[in-house]
C-alpha cells in the first residue's frame, strides 16, 4: 500500500514536470503578449520529433540532442510569433483564438504528413536503467524528467529575476504601455518570450517522449490539461503555474492508482470546472476588478 | 431598399427550391449523403452561432450537446421503445438543461476561460461516453437504433427508412429552425443578445439582465444541437464516443467562422462550403485553407 502510494507519488511528479514545462511558455505568452495560444502543445509535440531526429537518427547523447532540441524549437517558436501573434496582437479575442487554433490543426497535420501518423518509439540511454530501493523502482528517465525540470525552473527564475530582458518582461507584464513608454521595445520582449516558451515545451516533449511514445497526436491530448493547469494557477502567474501542475500531476495519477483510470481526466476537468466557478482567478491568482 | 429586399427574398426562394429538388438532379448517392450531414452542420453551426455569434460567449461544448442528444434519444429509443417523435424532444431538452446547469456557473466567465471550461465540459461528457460502459456500451458505441417511426397522414404514409426521406425530413426541420432563429434574433431578445456581445457593462447599466440572456443563448444553442442530435441518429442509425470530440466542437466553429458569425447566412454557407470542399471524413486539411482565409 506504502509503495504503491509512492510509486504514484514518483509518477505523479513526473507528470508533473511535464505539465510544469509546458504551462509555463503558456502562461508566460498569456502574461506578456495576452494571447491564449492552443498551439503550444503542437510545440511540445515537434520538440519531441525534433528530439527523435538528434538522439535516435543522428546518435547524439540524450542531454546534447536536448538541448539542440531546445534551440530549434526556440527559433520555431520565434517564427511563430513574427509569423502569426505579431498580425493578431491587436486583434479581438475571438479572431486569437481561432488563428492559434488554426496553426495547432496545421501543425498536428503537417506532422501527420511528414512523420507518418503511427507512434514512434524513442529509446535513449537512461530508458533501460532502473533505480529501485524500498520495493520502489524507477527508470532513470523518469528521474530525469524531475530534475532537468527543477533545473530550467531555476535558470527560468534567474533569467526573469536578475537580467535586463526578464526585468522588461515582468514590466511587460504589468503593464504593455507603461512599460512601452519607458522605451522597452515590445516586439523584442515578445520574441524573447516566444522562444522560451518554445524551448521548454520541447524539453517536455524530448523529456517524455522516451517514457511514452512519440506521435502527431500526443499535443492533442495534452494541451486541455495544461490549460487546466495555467487556469489553476491563475492565467499569467508564473509560480501558481508551478505549483498547480505539481497538483494536478499528482491527483491524477493517485486517481488512476486509486480510483480509476478510466475517469482520470474526469477528476482533472472537475477540478478545472470547480475552480473556474469558486475562483475564477486561480488558485494562486489575485480577482481583479474590471475597470470600466 | 425595397429592391435589394425583393432580391434578397427571390435569392432565398430559389435555394430553398434548389434544396427541394436537390435528391432528382441525379447526383450520386453519395453526395447526398454529404449533403444530409450538410444539413446536420448547418443546425449545429446555428446553435453555436447563437452563443458565439450573438451573445459573444464562444463554446467549445457544442459536440458534447450534439452527443447528448444523441445517446439520449438513442436510449430512449432502444430502451424504452419509445417514438422517435417523442425521443427527440426530450433529448433536445436534456442537452438544453444540461447547459442551463453547466451554465449557471460559467456563463460569469470571459473570454479564453469560458472557452476552456466548455471545452474540459466537452472532453467530460465524452469520457463518460466512453467509460459508462453499461449505459453506452462505451467505445463499441450504441448500433441498431431504428429510424424515425413512420408518420400517417390520412392518405399517405411517410417512412424515414431511406437517405431521400430522411434528407426531406432534416432539410423540413431546417427551414422550421431557420423560420423561429429569424425570428428570435429580430426580436427583443436578439436585440439583447447583440447589445451584450457589444458591450456588456453598458448593457447592464441599460438594465438587461446579462446573465438571464446569456443562459437562453447558451441552454437555446445546446438545445438545438441535441435535437440534431437525435436526427443525426435516426439518420445513422448509430452513435459512438468518436463522433463527439472537442475535434468535431472545433469543426462546427470553423464552419460558423467561415460564413460569418453573428449572421444566419453565415453557418448555412459555411457548413455547406466546408462540405463541399472536405467530403465526408477526411475533414481536416482541406478546412485549413478556409481557416487561413477566414484569419
Amino acid at each position: 500500500m506504502v509503495q504503491e502510494f509512492v510509486q504514484q507519488v514518483v509518477n505523479g511528479l513526473v507528470l508533473g514536470s511535464t505539465y510544469t514545462l509546458i504551462a509555463l511558455g503558456l502562461t508566460m505568452i498569456y502574461g506578456i503578449l495576452g494571447i491564449v495560444n492552443w498551439a503550444h502543445s503542437e510545440l511540445y509535440m515537434l520538440g519531441a520529433f525534433v528530439g527523435v531526429f538528434f538522439v535516435v537518427h543522428m546518435q547524439l547523447p540524450f542531454l546534447v540532442g536536448l538541448i539542440l532540441a531546445m534551440i530549434v524549437m526556440a527559433g520555431f517558436g520565434m517564427a511563430m510569433d513574427l509569423l502569426v501573434f505579431r498580425p493578431l496582437r491587436s486583434a479581438p479575442e475571438i479572431n486569437m483564438i481561432i488563428g492559434t487554433l488554426g496553426i495547432s490543426i496545421f501543425l498536428v497535420q503537417a506532422a501527420v504528413i511528414v512523420f507518418s501518423p503511427n507512434p514512434v518509439r524513442f529509446p535513449t540511454e537512461f530508458s533501460e536503467a532502473y533505480l529501485s530501493f524500498m520495493g520502489i523502482s524507477l527508470t532513470l528517465q523518469r528521474l530525469m524528467v524531475f530534475c532537468v525540470t527543477l533545473v530550467l525552473i531555476g535558470f527560468l527564475n534567474y533569467f526573469i529575476k536578475h537580467t535586463l530582458i526578464g526585468k522588461a518582461m515582468r514590466a511587460c507584464e504589468q503593464n504593455k504601455d507603461a512599460a512601452r513608454l519607458m522605451g522597452i521595445d515590445i516586439n523584442h520582449v515578445s520574441l524573447v518570450t516566444c522562444a522560451i516558451g518554445a524551448a521548454l515545451a520541447a524539453a517536455a516533449g524530448t523529456l517524455v517522449g522516451p517514457i511514452f511514445l512519440v506521435s502527431p497526436q500526443m499535443g492533442l491530448a495534452t494541451i486541455s490539461k495544461v490549460f487546466a493547469v495555467v487556469i489553476l494557477g491563475g492565467m499569467g502567474n508564473v509560480p501558481g503555474a508551478i505549483w498547480a501542475a505539481f497538483i494536478l500531476g499528482l491527483a491524477e495519477s493517485l486517481t488512476a492508482g486509486f480510483f480509476s483510470s478510466y475517469y482520470k481526466d474526469v477528476v482533472t476537468f472537475c477540478i478545472l470546472i470547480t475552480v473556474l466557478i469558486i475562483k475564477p482567478a486561480g488558485l494562486f491568482g489575485r480577482s481583479q476588478i474590471e475597470k470600466v | 431598399m425595397k429592391k435589394y429586399v425583393s432580391a434578397k427574398n427571390m435569392v432565398v426562394a430559389l435555394a430553398v427550391a434548389f434544396a427541394m429538388i436537390f435528391p432528382h438532379l441525379g447526383f450520386k448517392a453519395y453526395y447526398l449523403h454529404i449533403a444530409v450531414l450538410s444539413l446536420l452542420n448547418i443546425l449545429l453551426a446555428l446553435g453555436l452561432n447563437l452563443i458565439a455569434g450573438y451573445a459573444g460567449q464562444l463554446s467549445l461544448a457544442q459536440a458534447a450537446f450534439f452527443g447528448i442528444g444523441a445517446y439520449v434519444s438513442a436510449l430512449l429509443m432502444l430502451n424504452f421503445q419509445l417514438s422517435f417523435w417523442l425521443a427527440a424532444p426530450v433529448a433536445a431538452l436534456c442537452s438544453g438543461l444540461v447547459a442551463i446547469t453547466i451554465g449557471v456557473p460559467t456563463l460569469r466567465l470571459k473570454g479564453p476561460y469560458f472557452v476552456i471550461a466548455t471545452m474540459g465540459f466537452g472532453e467530460i461528457v465524452r469520457q463518460i461516453f466512453l467509460n459508462w460502459q453499461t449505459v453506452t456500451r462505451g467505445p463499441n458505441g450504441l448500433t441498431g437504433i431504428p429510424a424515425p417511426n413512420p408518420i400517417s397522414l390520412g392518405f399517405v404514409r411517410l417512412t424515414f427508412e431511406s437517405r431521400v426521406e430522411n434528407y426531406y425530413l432534416i432539410l423540413v426541420v431546417l427551414l422550421l429552425v431557420l423560420v423561429l432563429y429569424y425570428n428570435l434574433v429580430h426580436s427583443r431578445v436578439g436585440r439583447a443578445l447583440r447589445a451584450i456581445r457589444n458591450d456588456y457593462i453598458a448593457t447592464q447599466v441599460l438594465g438587461i439582465h446579462v446573465a438571464f440572456y446569456r443562459i437562453l443563448a447558451f441552454a437555446g444553442g445546446a438545445a438545438l444541437s441535441g435535437l440534431t442530435g437525435a436526427f443525426y441518429a435516426g439518420y445513422i442509425r448509430f452513435v459512438s464516443p468518436d463522433t463527439f470530440t472537442t475535434g468535431e466542437s472545433i469543426n462546427i466553429l470553423i464552419m460558423m467562422v467561415i460564413g460569418g458569425m453573428g449572421t444566419i447566412i453565415g453557418p448555412i454557407i459555411g457548413a455547406v462550403f466546408s462540405h463541399l470542399s472536405a467530403g465526408d471524413d477526411a475533414r481536416f486539411p482541406p478546412n485549413i485553407v478556409w481557416l487561413s482565409m477566414a484569419c
